[in-house]
């Protein structure tokens, strides 16, 4: 039985290792995209359970892309999950317009974002 | 000359904006077409005072109603004295008309004493004699030259006749009536006849001469009149010109003036003022075009001075948006690495990679408290790097005081026992919901209460939130080591701690406080301090319940 897919787009590999590591103990599958464009393309194309988007990525800011997964009937109701800059500088009220599920400060815990991830898509 | 002609020219143009009325279309006419101009601008190169010129025009006036007058006084002497000589002639005429008279009836005389042979009529004869004799002497006294031989001619052929009257009375004397009738028929009638047509002669030139005279002073009379008038006419034309020519050599500068100052006015500094004057009207056309060139370098300088200004205000506001978008950039940039930093550790710790060993649980902790110190620092370093820019905004939303106070709390009472001080924290009841940006407030209220625990060993630290009116009022005391007085006022400034020492023992940015004021300020609050050293610091700042906009710093 396989796990819940997340896909995260990120384009810093440390915090891709990171985030693969962390969920290597669990029954998430990851899959990684390095860029906005590639983001969008990989969520349409592979149906994630959840969407991890930074907020800052290269060809297509986070923002945008997360707009054009909601715009999109096949990703409109995949939860999404934007890692802001700085919680105090508005970029959460942005990330919420943008059709964000939840928001989450960098630098996060992965404590944290392993305990967000389980609350909107539980492990089976 | 074409110059000055041109100058008024433009004088007049200069000041036409004004409806022009007849007179000073009629002035304007003269000025340009007639040698008055001339005259005008020759009256204004005089080199005297406008007072000097006044006084000489009206002067020169005045001398000319004196001559008009000395004039009249001339003509009537000179009317009065023909008509004296009037008088005379007609005299004379008179006199001759008596000897005319007399001359008669001493013929008549002549011819009764024949008839009546008696001496009363002898006596008669001889008084009219005298009477005639002493008349003609009158006129040959009064007479003009050319009547002087016609007298002399009377009086000769009158004394002959007298010598013939004395010659017949003899003979009547002497009873001879025939021989004396014969004389008096052949001798003495003739000479009377000569003698009339001689007087007749002298009254029809007298009476000529009086006529001649008469229409003389009549013509005389006439070419006075005619003198008179346009002598005065031209008395008057002329102190009528040289009131023209003076008042023009006055208006003409202030018109210039005029026209230039207008100019002036509108800020065209390149004009100047020339004026023919030279009296004060050409002094002041001297200042007022000084004026205009220090006007205009002014003026100049003034506009380099704005351009200036405007460029390096263009480059000031790019520099600022460069400055604030490497703000954005830089935040994300560091927090990147920071969050794989921080991540890591706290997966190690986690046992995500296995159990940790108890001696390295140490410096990892270590690592991840330094981490998170690093993190404060660069986030306060941003935040006032983006108030300094101007870029910093407040999100406004409602918020709940009691729930940032439980935030408060729970974040930072882990710390407060691990430190083993009192910590409590807690709001008035029932205060409303708040409006303002939550997280700032937060952030503010965390820094105090951090460095309450920062800066106390032993006791407790308190925080209390109440309303007051339309404000709260937030509160953090502890019973740390306090603020020295002199201390007090610079505590909020950048970058300053209590001191070295302090420092050295309590780490931190010095930026905390700094923060904090900055964002109470921009919620339009007041933040202030009341300190003993050694016994506690009570910190305190107030914000309005709802903030109306969020203001910039």
């Amino acid at each position: 039985m396989s796990g819940k897919t997340v896909l995260y787009v990120e384009d810093n590999e440390y915090n891709l290792k990171m985030v693969r590591q962390l969920l290597a103990r669990t029954s998430y599958r990851l899959i990684e995209a390095t860029d906005g464009e590639l983001g969008v393309a990989t969520a349409l194309k592979e149906q994630p359970d959840l969407i991890l988007m930074d907020i800052q990525l290269p060809k297509l800011s986070g923002l945008d892309a997360t707009r054009r997964l909601r715009a999109d009937p096949k990703t409109a109701a995949v939860p999404i999950i934007v890692i802001t800059s700085f919680a105090l500088s508005g970029d959460d009220q942005k990330a919420k317009d943008a059709g964000a599920s939840a928001y989450m400060a960098k630098p996060y815990s992965p404590r944290e974002l392993l305990q967000m991830i389980r609350k909107l898509v539980p492990e089976n | 000359m074409s110059e000055e002609a041109s100058i008024t020219d433009s004088g007049l143009v200069s000041a036409a904006p004004r409806v022009a009325g007849w007179e000073e279309k009629a002035a304007h006419f003269l000025l340009t077409r007639s040698p008055l101009g001339y005259l005008v601008r020759r009256v204004a190169r005089l080199k005297a005072s406008v007072h000097t010129k006044l006084l000489a025009g009206f002067f020169i006036v005045t001398l000319l109603f004196i001559g008009m007058g000395v004039l009249s006084l001339q003509t009537i002497a000179k009317m009065s004295s023909q008509g004296q000589l009037l008088d005379e002639a007609h005299e004379r005429v008179h006199w001759s008309q008596q000897i005319q008279h007399a001359l008669a009836l001493q013929m008549n005389f002549t011819a009764m004493a024949l008839l009546l042979r008696d001496e009363a009529t002898v006596e008669n004869i001889l008084r009219e004699n005298n009477r005639f004799n002493n008349t003609l002497a009158r006129i040959e006294k009064a007479a003009q030259p050319e009547q002087l031989q016609l007298i002399q001619r009377i009086r000769a052929a009158q004394g002959e006749a007298l010598t013939t009257v004395a010659d017949i009375a003899n003979l009547v004397r002497d009873g001879k009536v025939e021989e004396a009738m014969r004389l008096q028929l052949n001798k003495e009638y003739p000479l009377y006849v000569q003698i009339e047509g001689l007087v007749n002669q002298l009254v029809q030139r007298e009476q000529k001469q009086m006529d001649g005279l008469r229409s003389s002073v009549a013509a005389a009379n006439r070419q006075t009149l005619i003198l008179m008038a346009s002598s005065a006419a031209a008395l008057i034309l002329l102190a009528l010109l040289l009131g023209f020519v003076i008042s023009w050599s006055f208006i003409l500068p202030v018109q210039e003036a005029h026209g230039f100052l207008s100019q002036v006015a509108k800020g065209n500094f390149a004009t100047t003022i020339k004026v023919p004057n030279r009296d004060e009207f050409g002094a002041l056309a001297e200042h007022m075009n000084h004026m205009s060139e220090e006007l205009h370098r002014l003026y100049e300088s003034q506009r380099l001075a704005a351009q200036q200004l405007q460029s390096l205000n263009e480059q000031l506001q790019r520099a600022s948006k460069a400055k604030s978008d490497f703000l954005a950039n830089m935040s994300h940039e560091l927090r990147t690495p920071m969050n794989a930093i921080l991540g890591f550790v706290e997966m190690v710790l986690d046992d995500i990679y296995g159990e940790v060993p108890p001696h390295l649980k140490e410096p990892l902790t270590d690592i991840q408290t330094n981490g998170k110190h690093l993190l404060r620092l660069i986030n306060d370093v941003l935040d006032l790097s983006k108030i300094e820019a101007g870029r910093m905004e407040l999100v406004l939303a409602d918020y709940s005081v009691q729930d940032m106070v439980d935030t408060v709390r729970a974040s930072l009472q882990s710390l407060a026992l691990e430190k083993g001080l009192d910590f409590v924290a807690a709001a008035e009841d029932d205060i409303p919901l708040a409006y303002g940006d939550g997280k700032r407030i937060t952030q503010c209220l965390m820094n105090l209460v951090g460095n309450a625990l920062k800066f106390t060993k032993h006791g407790r630290v308190a925080v209390w939130v109440e309303q007051r009116g339309n404000e709260l009022l937030y509160r953090v005391s502890d019973t740390g080591i306090g603020i020295p007085k002199e201390e007090l006022e610079n505590i909020f400034t950048e970058f300053q701690q209590v001191d070295t020492a302090v420092t050295r023992e309590f780490t931190g940015t010095g930026l905390g406080l700094n923060i904090t004021k900055k964002f109470v300020e921009m919620h339009e609050g007041r933040i202030w301090v009341e300190s003993e050293l050694g016994k506690g610091s009570t910190f305190f700042f107030s914000i309005p319940l709802r903030v109306n906009h969020g203001g910039d710093t």
